[in-house]
């Protein structure tokens, strides 16, 4: 005779879990999804004013970067700079730090990696389990110090870390000019404004490479699969942590979190410093896991500004942050595929961009007027 | 039936899931009529006043206004039918002027309802005289047409206020007004006021009642929600008693003595807190010496204190709000810097929030809905919202999820927090619920100081006489207690000696009842030339 009671007991937690887990992340998550609808119909619109027929441009997207395995693979790649830049903001603002300083944090992450790749990894040649790492952290610790600048211009000064970080960005752009255009990083051949690329043994390993007949040439590399792992363990450490707890508070309620005995000083110094390592070692990632390897002007196609969008529709949680980053990988792989079959222009990606970004916004001032109803 | 209700709900329920906030009440409001509602905290009043006000809406009955029924899908439909409503957190615009604020309201229902039109034709005998604008424009905002009519308002309902001084700038009081006029410049003929005397002073509520006589006079019904059983047998004229969403008295004021009315309310005999004569110990706790603490605008807010506590005792500070009590509770715990003086704790300057919480320091601030609690994180969450509490409860600097939920159960268990659960968000709950949270968290840990400031603000009776048993229960462990608080009867009630602070100074008081005079005197800063 089977065990009723264990049985109900077992459903009826079923249905509990169901109505307070299930249920709460759907209504949750229905926003984002509501906003997608109505950014890809607006953007289809658009298409249709154009002359183009919207629907087969979507199918032609779809096709080419969900429809084979190394369309997948190439939309996971053209996703991992959203990610890492992604995680970056959402952690930054889930602490209340308005952190629009991802671009330059990417940028000097990568500066970084391809000074150790074309000037300290000859001194280790040949040792990719050495290289690969320190590259990597050289670039954490890069992007990390580069954030820990408004961070103390904020703790200290009190200046708003919104200008500051804007501003930084122009700094770090102009200054990786400096460096690869005339400056001591710039090509051995000194014939463009590049630098030349880093040495083979820190190069990130690809997936071809431990299954060449599966992925032969694909370019599915390791920085991926870093980047989702960062994606959970930040997750773990937002929810399950004291750090994560105090960084919370922070965002959320400052006043109270400081009358708990939390430092508001020390918690935003260090989200600056994580938060500016993540994009930094995005930054490593693309040198050291994509041809040609080697940092080059317009390095960036403003994938730390992207990268607001990417958080603020994954309503700042890491784990969705994966989902919203491959959107965005979807749509930049997308558009080249609208650009060959349908002939519509790459600008069209861009503008889809920022209507997310806009029902984003929407999206927020519709609940906060809602709120003030009330 | 014909009669002269202004607003009458019939059976009117209200449920949110499970729960049954509003069961099946009836009211009846007259014109001219203060009706008082009173209730513990959760008992459905707020409930009741935002169907009225059309925030919610019933699932069950109906609301009558003038013998029509109505039905409001928001505040906008219950201000086109002419209620108005001053909520306990005030709805104003801080960076702009009184003026502006009223300019906001008037010019957003002028132009769509057209319902302005009898405050339009009250002022247009003025307007004739003093060339009043009758009506603003929604588009373009003159700002003497503005000034003019909050003047006329303020003149014509007597609630003087400067209109062109900057709402930031101004006393609670006076924030008060201006919600009362602002719900008079679109012609609220019913006013429903939630906890208005919660933020007053004496010497304010007695204006406030004058001025709600006045609105009285002009055939305006109120509805008055309150705690305090005084001041509501004092200035209505009807009381409605709720009990778990249930209407359980209504009647004449008078008909009933207070006592009777409190078993109404909770259902059961009120009774006092006893105290135990305690003897003070000669162990210092606190000793503050000199302090001089500076407020949010650079004003010397804490001016030269000094002050003592040992264990084993309860000492109060009464005062007026905005005599520096904030500022001086503030700079104990170290959230704001002192100027000059020192703050020892157990013998040891610790400095930084964190270390002087490590110190064996609880505090209950002033402002719950800011300071104590975060509104989105869970009751679990707000629970250990105290350095102390989450680095114990985590191992490695990763929090255990089950001594998480057992912590907080055991918590809600104890402080009897509504609803039971570890996690739903706090904005969920009530006020008083809001409360017990942090009086959980503060209390549980039984600090070696406890700095409570205005800890029963809001609060219900039955709650309140909890808080009250609370800090007796530290001082009875033989911890030291910090009382400060702007109800007189509380600090004399609660302490064993007392301060009064006025104008950033204290004053050292007896807490003898007989002197409450005296005390009164102090508060507002009068003795202090004297002595």
């Amino acid at each position: 005779m089977p065990n009723f009671p264990a049985l109900f007991r077992k459903v009826k937690s079923f249905s509990v879990s169901i109505r307070e887990i299930i249920l709460p992340f759907f209504l949750w998550m229905l926003t984002p999804f509501l906003i997608l609808v109505a950014a890809f119909i607006t953007n289809g619109i658009i298409i249709f004013l154009f002359g183009y027929n919207p629907i087969e441009a979507y199918v032609a997207a779809t096709k080419v970067t969900f429809g084979s395995l190394r369309g997948v693979g190439e939309t996971l790649v053209k996703s991992t700079p959203f990610l890492m830049t992604g995680l970056s903001v959402a952690i930054a603002f889930r602490c209340g730090i308005w952190n629009i300083g991802a671009e330059g944090q990417f940028l000097i992450g990568a500066l970084a990696a391809t000074w150790f790749g074309t000037k300290i990894a000859v001194l280790l040649p040949n040792t990719p389990w050495i290289a690969v790492p320190l590259c990597l952290s050289m670039a954490v610790v890069a992007g990390g110090l580069w954030g820990i600048i408004p961070a103390v211009l904020k703790v200290t000064r009190g200046v708003n870390e919104v200008i500051s970080t804007i501003m930084l960005n122009y700094v770090a752009i102009n200054f990786v000019s400096l460096m690869i255009d005339g400056g001591p990083l710039q090509e051995t051949s000194k014939t463009g404004p590049q630098s030349d690329p880093i040495a083979e043994w820190v190069f990130l390993p690809r997936l071809s490479e431990f299954l060449p007949r599966l992925f032969e040439s694909h370019r599915i590399h390791i920085g991926i699969g870093i980047a989702v792992i960062l994606a959970i363990a930040l997750t773990f450490v937002l929810f399950r942590t004291t750090f994560g707890f105090q960084l919370r508070a922070v965002g959320e309620g400052a006043a109270a979190a400081k009358a708990a005995g939390i430092s508001i000083a020390h918690n935003t110094l260090r989200v600056f410093f994580i938060s500016g390592a993540l994009a930094g070692l995005g930054g490593a990632i693309e040198i050291m896991a994509l041809v040609p390897h080697r940092l080059t002007e317009n390095f960036s196609p403003d994938y730390g500004y992207t990268a607001i969008a990417v958080a603020l529709l994954a309503k700042l949680h890491p784990l969705v942050t994966v989902a919203t980053a491959l959107l965005f990988g979807a749509l930049a792989k997308g558009s080249f595929a609208m650009e060959a079959e349908v002939g519509i222009s790459r600008q069209v990606t861009l503008m889809m961009q920022a209507i997310i970004l806009l029902f984003v916004i929407g999206s927020s001032a519709v609940k906060f007027f809602r709120k003030r109803a009330l | 039936m014909e009669t002269d209700n202004i607003l009458e709900l019939q059976h009117v329920t209200k449920t949110f899931g499970d729960l049954v906030a509003v069961d099946n009440v009836d009211f009846e409001l007259q014109a001219g009529e203060i009706h008082a509602i009173l209730g513990e905290n959760g008992a459905g009043k707020s409930t009741l006043m935002n169907l009225i006000y059309g925030l919610h809406q019933p699932s069950g009955g109906s609301i009558h206004i003038s013998g029509k029924p109505k039905i409001f899908k928001s505040p906008r439909d219950a201000i086109a039918n002419g209620i108005g409503m001053v909520h306990q957190h005030f709805m104003l615009i801080e960076n702009l002027t009184v003026a502006e604020n009223i300019a906001l309201t008037v010019a957003q229902f002028s132009s769509r309802d057209g319902k302005t039109d009898s405050i339009e034709s009250d002022l247009k005998s003025v307007s004739q005289e003093n060339g009043i604008p009758s009506k603003l424009s929604t588009f373009r905002y003159k700002k003497n047409d503005a000034i003019r009519l909050t003047e006329a308002l303020s003149q014509r309902f007597g609630l003087a206020v400067d209109p062109s001084v900057l709402v930031r700038t101004l006393s609670v009081g006076l924030k008060q007004r201006v919600e009362i006029l602002k719900a008079l410049a679109v012609d609220a003929r019913i006013l429903i006021l939630d906890e208005p005397t919660a933020v007053l002073s004496p010497q304010e509520v007695t204006d406030f009642f004058t001025i709600l006589r006045a609105l009285q006079s002009d055939n305006r019904s109120i509805i008055f929600i309150s705690h305090k059983m005084k001041e509501v047998l004092e200035i209505s004229d009807r009381i409605t008693v709720l009990r778990h969403g249930k209407k359980v008295y209504n009647g004449k004021t008078g008909e009933r003595s207070a006592r009777g009315l409190a078993r109404e309310m909770l259902g059961e005999e009120l009774s006092e807190v006893e105290r135990k004569q305690n003897k003070a110990t000669t162990d210092l706790v606190l000793n503050i010496s000199g302090l001089t603490v500076l407020g949010s605008r650079n004003e010397t807010a804490v001016l030269d204190v000094s002050i003592q506590t040992y264990r084993g005792e309860i000492v109060g500070i009464a005062g007026v709000d905005g005599n520096g009590q904030r500022e001086l509770a503030e700079a104990i715990m170290g959230l704001r810097p002192s100027k000059f003086g020192t703050v020892e704790i157990l013998g040891m300057q610790p400095s930084g929030t964190k270390n002087i919480r490590r110190c064996g320091v609880g505090y209950i601030p002033e402002d719950r809905r800011t300071m104590g609690i975060i509104t989105s994180f869970s009751i679990a969450e707000n629970l250990m919202l105290n350095i102390m509490h989450f680095e114990h409860l985590a191992k490695h600097g990763i929090i255990s999820q089950k001594a998480k939920n057992r912590a907080a159960m055991q918590l809600i268990d104890t402080y009897d927090i509504r609803p039971p659960f570890a996690n739903i968000p706090a904005a969920a709950l009530s006020g008083g619920n809001q409360q017990k949270i942090v009086l959980a968290r503060e209390i549980s840990p039984q600090p070696e100081l406890l700095v409570a400031v205005n800890p029963t603000r809001g609060l219900d009776i039955n709650a309140a006489q909890y808080v009250h048993q609370n800090l007796l229960a530290q001082r009875d462990r033989k911890k030291s207690v910090l009382l400060i608080s702007t109800e007189l009867d509380e600090v004399l009630q609660m302490s064993d000696r007392l301060y009064v602070m006025s104008r950033g100074k204290l004053i050292e008081a007896t807490t003898h009842r007989e002197n409450i005079e005296t005390l009164g005197l102090l508060m507002m800063g009068e003795a202090a030339t004297n002595a």
